[in-house]
């Protein structure tokens, strides 16, 4: 990423006076699109990415079963997260709470590769760029008892997120096999589904939608695939736009499909 | 035990037990039979310059020969070995083996036992020779560029003999899926795609892509439902196909797109498609090929450069025997189970008594650092869709296993289909295109226009050149526009070329293509052990 004017008046005002750029509080939220940057490290390499004069840290490379997922090269990303007081990564603020979506046009400014700089280390590696020792980096360690959900009674609810203007991916085989196992048990007499155009309230107040029939192509494509599995009762298909719940919090809650069973 | 065609076969189950005493026995057979410039090593053993000639290794149809429990074929980089788990196969009226087409094809035609039950460019060329293109080989349907060109001509199969490519004719738009794309005919060197009767809006809407023979070994893997087999696919989230017979979801490993996902269903679709059968075959005919191709096992069994693959106290995961042995289903991209076990036999071998051991021992070192290279070599691997598109992110750090992770067979572990760039632009494979050169692109170019009211494909954008969109073709997803189901590595030396394009060669140029694709900077050396790592599979 080119650096823009303010970046680089930033970086030389840091190295000269320490930091007198004011860095957002330890608490506060922050919602952006900007460019992803990859570092590369000794050991697996950090994601980064540049907003309002600042680097953020937003996470490492591990594997299928982490819960934030690094972004892609070629897209921008859209970042939430609540800024911490803890050390930087990689040269990264760290956040909590960080939920990342690549921007689904492609950017191809945002192509920016950096090589290993020995003064970043990653201290924490639970799986290695390379075969694993023999279980995913984030799943329970073995032996770790399972434990059943009690048999569904009354009304199941499920929310399923997406990736920004995004169907059905990756992300939801597994949320898609929970209500399949459920409408199993719970032999429903109808089911609801909800499409949710979402929305979002950037940190510098910009409303950022998703496409306009996000909505329902969503609530349309799960439930078809919920009917085509098998589950096949009398289906709602409905769709809202949540242009008034986009408030700066959790608004990655917003891209999602609400599938109601009753029985 | 040799047969009539002059190979090394053995009647009985075999094992490792016997195996010394056979492996010894071969080579005598190996002197009797080729009575050619053997020579030998300190070991007794023959060099394998010895081959027979490939007219002689020819199975055709309906020649009712016994396939023997164990055999071995000569290739360029050693010997493969077949191995039938239960025993001698009677192939007297078997369906795999029988012209059961009304064109005069078997299953065999394509998926020849010498390689490695599939078929490679050397072999269909001495089949075009010996039988001046008479051969059902040579089949109007798919042995030809396209069907309405002159039969017999060389430049009438030229995908074939010299890509080892047969045509594959898909319906267009798909028919259990909604087409998220239009696709245009850009390049039509085999006139088969704008063809008013085989065209893309010919009468039979069809679309013609050209791919390999996928080798018809180890099938117990390539059809395991013991991982990752759900109701929704894996990686798209999208309903896995059903096994017809059980109505059960099955893992889709199988053909370049996965459009047949059983046995049975496959080997229906391939004698309706490839040997023109008129009526489908039977049920009995469909357990007889299942039972057939489940117990059927192949890997390389010995190295010009390493000697025997499959010696007692050898790696666990290397040679025929390790196939009939291992679990399917299994990761392997870990440092429990690995992919290709190999203990580390091959490391750090004395210098060697003679200086034929000392040149096996380097040989053997250098496999080991094949392995080690593919297992635990890093580099970016960016833009591949399936892989950087499933959480892992754009690029990540891994290695060659990183795709190829399943035990044993190199293979995805599930739902197998990935973009690697073998047939998207830009990293397909074309020739250069300039007033000096003479060179003529020989594989048809489409392009495909993904809807705009959708996200686009995540690194192609919108507007995609392909010569082949894969699994797109049955999904009909943007997304999945040349992605490709990851075959097997195994017995990779009988059946060059590779990737279901044949757009590589040899192995040295799918590493090449590696080295391109990823800006892996390989040094030779890198490369070198890495191509005697994949001929020993
Ligand atoms: C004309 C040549 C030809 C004939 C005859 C033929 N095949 Fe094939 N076979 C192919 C090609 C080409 C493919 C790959 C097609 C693709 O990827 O779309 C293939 C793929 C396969 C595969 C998939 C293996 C894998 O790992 O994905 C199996 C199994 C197979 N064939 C079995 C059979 C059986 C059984 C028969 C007889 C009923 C048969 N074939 C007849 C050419 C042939
Ligand atoms: C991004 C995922 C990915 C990575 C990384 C990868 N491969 Fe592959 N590989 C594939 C796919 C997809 C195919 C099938 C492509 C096709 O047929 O067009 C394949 C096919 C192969 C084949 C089988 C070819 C055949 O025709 O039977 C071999 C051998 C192979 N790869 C070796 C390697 C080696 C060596 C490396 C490391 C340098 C590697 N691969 C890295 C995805 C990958």
């Amino acid at each position: 990423m080119k650096p823009t004017i303010k970046t680089l008046i930033s970086l030389s005002l840091a190295s000269a006076a320490g930091s007198l750029i004011a860095a957002p509080d330890p608490g506060e939220r922050i919602s952006f699109v900007s460019c992803p940057i990859v570092r590369d490290t000794v050991s697996v390499p950090c994601w980064l990415s540049d907003y309002d004069g600042d680097t953020y840290y937003l996470t490492i490379q591990s594997d299928v079963s982490a819960t934030v997922q690094p972004p892609l090269l070629g897209h921008q990303v859209l970042v939430e997260g609540v800024v911490t007081d803890e050390p930087a990564i990689c040269g990264g603020i760290v956040m909590e709470d960080v939920h990342l979506t690549a921007m689904p046009e492609l950017d191809a400014n945002c192509n920016t590769m950096l090589p290993v700089d020995e003064r970043y280390v990653i201290d924490f590696n639970p799986r290695p760029p390379g075969p694993s020792a023999g279980r995913l980096a984030f799943d329970p360690a073995p032996g770790t008892p399972r434990v059943e959900p009690p048999p569904p009674e009354g009304p199941q609810t499920f929310d399923i997120y997406f990736d920004f203007d995004k169907g059905i991916s990756f992300r939801h085989p597994r949320f898609l096999q929970q209500i399949f196992t459920t409408a199993g048990k719970l032999k429903p007499s109808r089911m609801t589904v909800t499409g949710v155009r979402g929305a979002h309230l950037l940190s510098n107040g910009t409303l950022l939608q998703e496409a306009q029939n996000t909505g329902r192509r969503r609530a349309e494509e799960v439930a078809g695939l919920l009917q085509d599995a098998g589950i096949e009762v009398n289906t709602d298909i409905k769709w809202i736009d949540a242009r008034a719940e986009a408030d700066g919090i959790d608004d990655w809650q917003s891209r999602r499909v609400t599938v109601t069973l009753t029985p | 035990m040799e047969n009539d065609s002059g190979l090394i076969s053995t009647q009985n189950q075999w094992n490792f037990s016997e195996m010394k005493i056979q492996t010894k026995d071969h080579h005598r057979l190996w002197l009797v039979i080729f009575t050619m410039t053997a020579c030998f090593n300190s070991y007794g053993q023959t060099a394998q310059q010895a081959m027979a000639s490939r007219s002689d290794l020819w199975w055709a149809p309906g020649e009712d020969r016994p396939l023997p429990a164990y055999i071995e074929y000569a290739n360029d980089y050693g010997r493969v070995g077949l191995l039938n788990a239960s025993g001698t196969i009677i192939t007297d009226g078997h369906p795999f083996f029988e012209p059961l087409g009304s064109n005069g094809r078997g299953c065999v035609t394509c998926h020849q036992p010498s390689d490695a039950m599939s078929i490679s460019v050397p072999t269909i060329q001495q089949r075009w020779q010996d039988t001046h293109g008479a051969d059902p080989l040579f089949a109007a349907i798919d042995g030809k560029d396209c069907p309405n060109l002159p039969q017999g001509e060389e430049e009438s199969h030229s995908l074939l003999l010299k890509r080892g490519l047969f045509r594959v004719a898909l319906p267009w738009p798909p028919k259990n899926a909604e087409a998220e794309f239009d696709i245009e005919v850009v390049r039509d060197p085999t006139g088969c795609n704008t063809d008013p009767v085989y065209g893309l809006d010919g009468e039979r809407h069809e679309i013609s892509v050209y791919r390999r023979p996928r080798p018809a070994i180890n099938l117990r893997y390539v059809s395991s439902s013991s991982f990752g087999v759900s109701p929704f696919i894996g990686k798209t989230g999208m309903l896995a196909t059903l096994d017809p017979d059980t109505g059960r979801p099955v893992n889709m490993n199988m053909m370049a797109d996965a459009r047949d996902v059983t046995l049975k269903q496959q080997a229906q679709s391939a004698a309706h498609g490839h040997m023109e059968v008129a009526q489908p075959l039977t049920p009995a005919q469909l357990s007889r090929i299942q039972e057939f191709e489940l117990q059927l096992y192949g890997a390389q069994a010995w190295s010009n450069g390493g000697g025997a693959l499959n010696e007692p106290g050898g790696p666990s995961g290397i040679g025929p025997q390790a196939m009939a042995n291992g679990s399917d289903g299994v990761l392997g991209n870990n440092t429990t189970r690995y992919v290709f076990p190999m203990e580390n036999k091959w490391a750090d071998l004395p210098e060697g008594s003679s200086e034929e051991e000392a040149s096996r021992n380097a040989f053997l070192e250098s496999v080991q650092r094949g392995h080690d290279n593919f297992f635990y070599r890093t580099f970016w691997i960016k833009d591949a869709t399936h892989i950087n598109t499933v959480g892992l992110g754009n690029p990540i750090k891994r290695t060659c296993a990183t795709c190829h992770g399943m035990h044993m067979t190199g293979m995805d572990t599930a739902n197998g289909w990935m973009d690697l760039g073998t047939t998207n632009y830009p990293w397909a494979l074309e020739p250069p295109e300039s007033p000096w050169s003479q060179e003529a692109p020989e594989m048809p170019l489409f392009k495909v226009s993904c809807r705009a009211d959708l996200p686009p494909h995540a690194f192609l954008g919108r507007t995609i050149y392909t010569q082949d969109p894969g699994r797109a073709l049955i999904s009909g997803k943007c997304e999945d526009v040349g992605a490709i189901v990851i075959q097997q590595f195994r017995g990779l030396s009988a059946r060059a070329p590779y990737f279901s394009n044949g757009s590589a060669a040899n192995l040295r140029e799918l590493v090449d293509f590696y080295d391109r694709r990823f800006n892996i900077r390989y040094t030779e050396q890198e490369k070198t052990d890495l191509v005697n790592f994949l001929s020993i599979l």
